[in-house]
């Protein structure tokens, strides 16, 4: 009853009758404005939008409307799955609730993913097709529709585009939703009555602390695409922007309280322009004095040097805070004075209610804070003569000196910017968790784990990363079918999605291909 | 210019040559010492991933206790006085860091004694290193319960530490089972019908956990487990799992120590989960260092925590001016683990002096054993060890009484008021030493 409630809601919402309905009449359509010999039959084109709109919603019409030389096949693919599906559910609830995950590990999942992934690729070389994505698209395919995908790329070897991705990998997600639900008929990601409100919640919490974590791996980013090092301090930058802030507002809640004679306590917020400020000069002297040397070829293994030298600069940092400020743990007040925001609960139908979806209030402010940030950086990158020159070094060096950029401004630049954007990241973060001297060692490993998945030097892959590692943690923390394994292997399932990301595109999400 | 310097490093060893007599002449001010000085280790995580604020107070308690006995004319053995210096290890919270720097005070420092650890996991690691090196130990802080059973039980396939007639290790903090009685049997009293423990992932956490939880369900209460990992920061999706039940849990226990545990029950409190009128908030004794606590869970107004050590109220000298000395140096209440590291290097001094040894493991064991010397956390004494021929399951106790001080105590305290001190807030069980008249102040009201 529960999974029927559950997936009925979800279908309905994004596929199904509506969507058949839609599909049904937006199809012919394709037809309008084309040759005669190359109109597709109408009974063809509504049979396909009633089984794309009912099978995949909105995504199945648009993809037969917008590519309508994939139509055949496509229908094809997808009344397999609607079919597929339906005999699973059916065979779930009258033999054996393992049958349609075993029925699935047979006609899709992961040994078609490899088997696809292995062969498609070697046939688009063979034939020297262009293979653009095309290992992902197989692997993805595979994964989501089994033997099909051979059916759909081998013969003509279509050109691969990211639409394909999309609709494949959401396709492989929705049938480990769906398989997942079969399962665990109890979990709270599945159970009506939380279901959708659940999801929202968590999604919620997922993005508005992925767009935190975003803004320490812009850091990062930056640094790498301009100086090609990984900055191995950046999580105790990180640590002493949130220091930083911590006893600038103390200092001058002090003195204020002094004047006035009244306790006055100062908004963190003033701590991150002032933590920004410190740790840029910081960050522009320890390039000066140490990185500089290995760009003018003073130093012989300039990539072991880079590790070595950002590595001890943290430990220098970690070590020296430890001794200043002590090993106890800080926190600043609060950035503004609501707890948390609440969207109430709504009832929708008799059966059937949303929310209420709780946002901590300051975690929503350093969500801003850092989507503000971003922005401002992208903004800075993309408009301004200096931001332009740092993305000129980051692509060519010496094509930018011959331009008149001197590179060895743009890496104590890039570098100095990169610490600042951790240090903002600290500051913002000092009201919500609690500071210690070893608070970076977390987040940089997961900032890695960020830019990597982003692709390494691109500032909109750094939030893009942020806000799906954000998102898979929460969901697997909150949706693990044992929750105390999903509490204890929070930051595993990232690494999941981090692994798959790099076997499948190495360069990442929105990485440049180096040539 | 080379002159100049060489001048300047003449006159510095001169200086020194004429002050390092002066010191030892000020030293013997009023007490004359041997040249031997006693060396006791002290293991304590100061650095992470161990909970280091916890370290730093063990660290502070240690160098207080020497400085205390040395101006109180140090160890005296058969007349001649010695100095004492506890050398601190970082055990850094870690099994395999804790058993290389305890082989490392025991074989290079050669230390007499041992004291101190915070993790159970580095105490129960640690332990085979000092039984094989016989050094008599005193913990001050681990609360796994084999940490004392051990001595008579074998544990993961090895042999009881008393098996060859001998065992080295004491344990004055309380054992997990001990506090773990306390705070649930508090629950059980006010009738907790559905309680959620959230477990650090550790030696400590996971059996005072099934304890905890096997003491619930015998009382017929339906419990949930949730375990984390110790350093975790963001602990919002667990606790929307929790806040999406369909009905809110009576109680939430935290088993989970350090400042994990205060991002933890200040999320708890943010998201409005707990505590409430409807769900009890127990904390970990970490809370009782308000200041610390206020600044770092400022919405953890009548959350519940299990205090470990005596309680302020029964403060007696030595704990006022213990206590004096930790807030003149931390601006905080000294916690348990740091009276009882201060206590163990008393309990070792006194136990060498009525030894007549500091350097035969034998008899030091044997007064350790035949102790009964009162110091911060009251009078301590050991009921099970050689000296006794019952075990303590032939009077029906448990296991972990071996070697064990009987008379820790353990209250659950309560704050009612927003930024009050630890001093004032309501010892709400056992009944015995409630301080407000109540075993519970229900959110929003006052006692």
């Amino acid at each position: 009853m529960v999974i029927q409630d559950t997936l009925f809601v979800l279908w309905l919402m994004v596929a199904g009758p509506l969507w058949a309905t839609v599909g049904l009449f937006l199809l012919p359509g394709v037809n309008s404005g084309r040759k005669e010999k190359d109109q597709i039959p109408a009974a063809t084109l509504k049979i396909a939008g009633l089984i794309g709109g009912f099978a995949l919603g909105p995504l199945g019409v648009g993809l037969l409307y917008f590519e309508p030389a994939l139509i055949r096949r496509t229908t094809l693919t997808l009344g397999v799955i609607v079919t597929v599906f339906a005999t699973s559910q059916v065979l779930a609830r009258v033999v054996d609730p393992n049958l349609p995950t075993a029925l699935w590990l047979l006609l899709a999942g992961p040994l078609w993913a490899v088997l696809a992934a292995y062969f498609i690729p070697r046939h688009y070389r063979e034939l020297e097709a262009d293979d653009h994505n095309v290992l992902t698209a197989a692997a993805l395919g595979g994964f989501a529709i089994g033997p099909l995908i051979f059916g759909l790329m081998w013969k003509t070897t279509p050109k691969v585009n990211r639409d394909w991705m999309i609709v494949l990998g959401s396709l492989g997600a929705w049938q480990i939703y769906a398989l997942f639900a079969i399962q665990n008929v109890d979990n709270p990601c599945v159970a009506a009555p939380y279901n959708l409100t659940y999801l929202t919640q968590q999604t919620a919490n997922g993005v508005v602390i992925g767009c935190i974590y975003s803004l320490m791996a812009v850091g990062l980013t930056l640094i790498y695409s301009v100086q090609g090092i990984v900055s191995f301090a950046h999580g105790q930058l990180y640590m002493v922007g949130g220091y930083f802030s911590f006893y600038f507002l103390l200092h001058a809640g002090n003195i204020l309280s002094d004047l006035t004679g009244a306790e006055v306590s100062v908004n963190p917020i003033w701590g991150i322009p002032v933590a920004a400020f410190i740790v840029f000069v910081m960050g522009a002297l320890f390039e000066r004095v140490f990185l500089k040397p290995m760009h003018e070829g003073l130093i012989e293994r300039v990539s072991e040097y880079a590790i070595l030298i950002t590595f001890g600069f943290g430990f220098f940092l970690e070590y020296t805070t430890l001794a200043i400020a002590g090993p106890f743990p800080q926190k600043t007040d609060r950035f503004i004075e609501i707890r948390r925001f609440t969207l109430n609960r709504t009832q929708i139908t008799d059966d059937f209610s949303f929310g209420p979806i709780h946002i901590i209030g300051d975690r929503a402010f350093a969500m801003v804070v850092g989507i503000v940030l971003i922005f401002a950086l992208l903004y800075f990158l993309q408009r301004s003569w200096t931001g332009r020159a740092l993305r000129a070094t980051s692509q060519d060096r010496q094509a930018a000196a011959v331009t008149g950029i001197n590179p060895t401004n743009m890496n104590t630049l890039s570098f100095a910017m990169g610490s600042m954007l951790a240090a903002m990241s600290g500051a913002a973060l000092i009201p919500i968790f609690n500071w210690v001297p070893w608070v970076g060692a977390e987040m940089v490993g997961r900032s890695y784990v960020i830019v990597v998945l982003g692709g390494l030097g691109s500032v909109p892959g750094a939030l893009a990363g942020g806000i799906i590692v954000g998102i898979v943690e929460a969901l697997g923390a909150g949706c693990h079918p044992d929750p105390s394994r999903g509490a204890a292997y929070k930051e595993a399932f990232a690494l999941v999605i981090f692994a798959l990301v790099l076997l499948l595109k190495p360069t990442g999400l929105f990485g440049r291909e180096q040539h | 210019m080379k002159r100049i310097s060489r001048i300047i490093s003449i006159l510095a060893i001169l200086a020194l040559a004429v002050m390092l007599p002066l010191g030892a002449v000020q030293a013997d001010g009023h007490c004359e010492f041997a040249d031997y000085t006693i060396t006791l280790g002290g293991l304590a995580p100061m650095s992470a991933p161990g909970a280091v604020a916890g370290g730093v107070a063990m660290d502070w308690a240690f160098k207080q206790a020497a400085a205390d006995i040395n101006a109180d004319c140090g160890i005296s053995i058969d007349g001649v006085n010695y100095m004492v210096e506890v050398i601190t290890g970082d055990s850094e919270g870690s099994p395999e860091r804790g058993q290389a720097v305890a082989e490392r005070l025991i074989l290079e420092d050669e230390v007499d004694g041992m004291v101190g650890v915070y993790h159970s996991a580095v105490g129960l690691a640690t332990m085979g290193v000092m039984e094989e090196n016989a050094i008599p130990t005193i913990f001050s802080e681990p609360w796994n319960d084999n940490v004392s059973a051990n001595g008579i039980i074998e544990f993961e396939g090895a042999a009881p530490r008393f098996a060859d007639g001998i065992d080295h290790i004491f344990r004055i903090s309380p054992a997990s089972s001990m506090v773990g009685s306390v705070v649930t049997d508090w629950l059980i009293s006010l009738g907790a019908e559905d309680v959620i423990l959230i477990v650090e992932n550790t030696d400590y956490g996971q059996p005072a956990a099934a304890d905890e939880q096997a003491r619930l369900e015998a009382a017929g209460v339906t419990v949930s487990q949730i375990d984390i990992e110790l350093g975790t920061e963001d602990f919002v999706p667990i606790l929307s799992r929790i806040q999406a039940r369909a009905e809110p849990p009576d109680a939430i226990r935290i088993v989970v120590t350090g400042e994990t545990s205060f991002n933890l029950t200040q999320q708890m409190a943010e998201l409005g989960i707990a505590p409430t009128p409807e769900t009890i908030c127990v904390t970990n004794q970490i809370a009782f260092q308000h200041v610390q606590y206020w600044q770092t869970v400022p919405d953890g107004n009548y959350c519940a925590f299990n205090r470990v050590g005596i309680i302020p109220s029964l403060f007696n000298d030595t704990a006022i001016e213990l206590n004096a000395k930790y807030e003149a140096e931390f601006g905080d209440i000294v916690p348990s683990f740091g009276m009882a590291s201060y206590d163990a290097v008393f309990m070792m001094r006194d136990a060498m002096e009525r030894a007549g040894s500091y350097s035969d493991p034998t008899s030091i064991v044997a007064a350790i054993e035949a102790s009964d010397i009162t110091l911060s956390q009251g009078r301590y004494y050991f009921t099970y060890g050689a000296h006794n021929e019952s075990m303590p399951s032939d009077d029906g106790l448990p296991d972990f009484m071996w070697h064990q001080w009987p008379d820790p105590i353990v209250t659950v305290m309560q704050y009612f008021e927003q930024g009050q001190s630890s001093l004032d807030a309501a010892v709400v069980y056992p009944e015995v030493y409630q301080t407000h008249g109540t075993g519970y102040v229900v959110p929003g009201t006052s006692p």
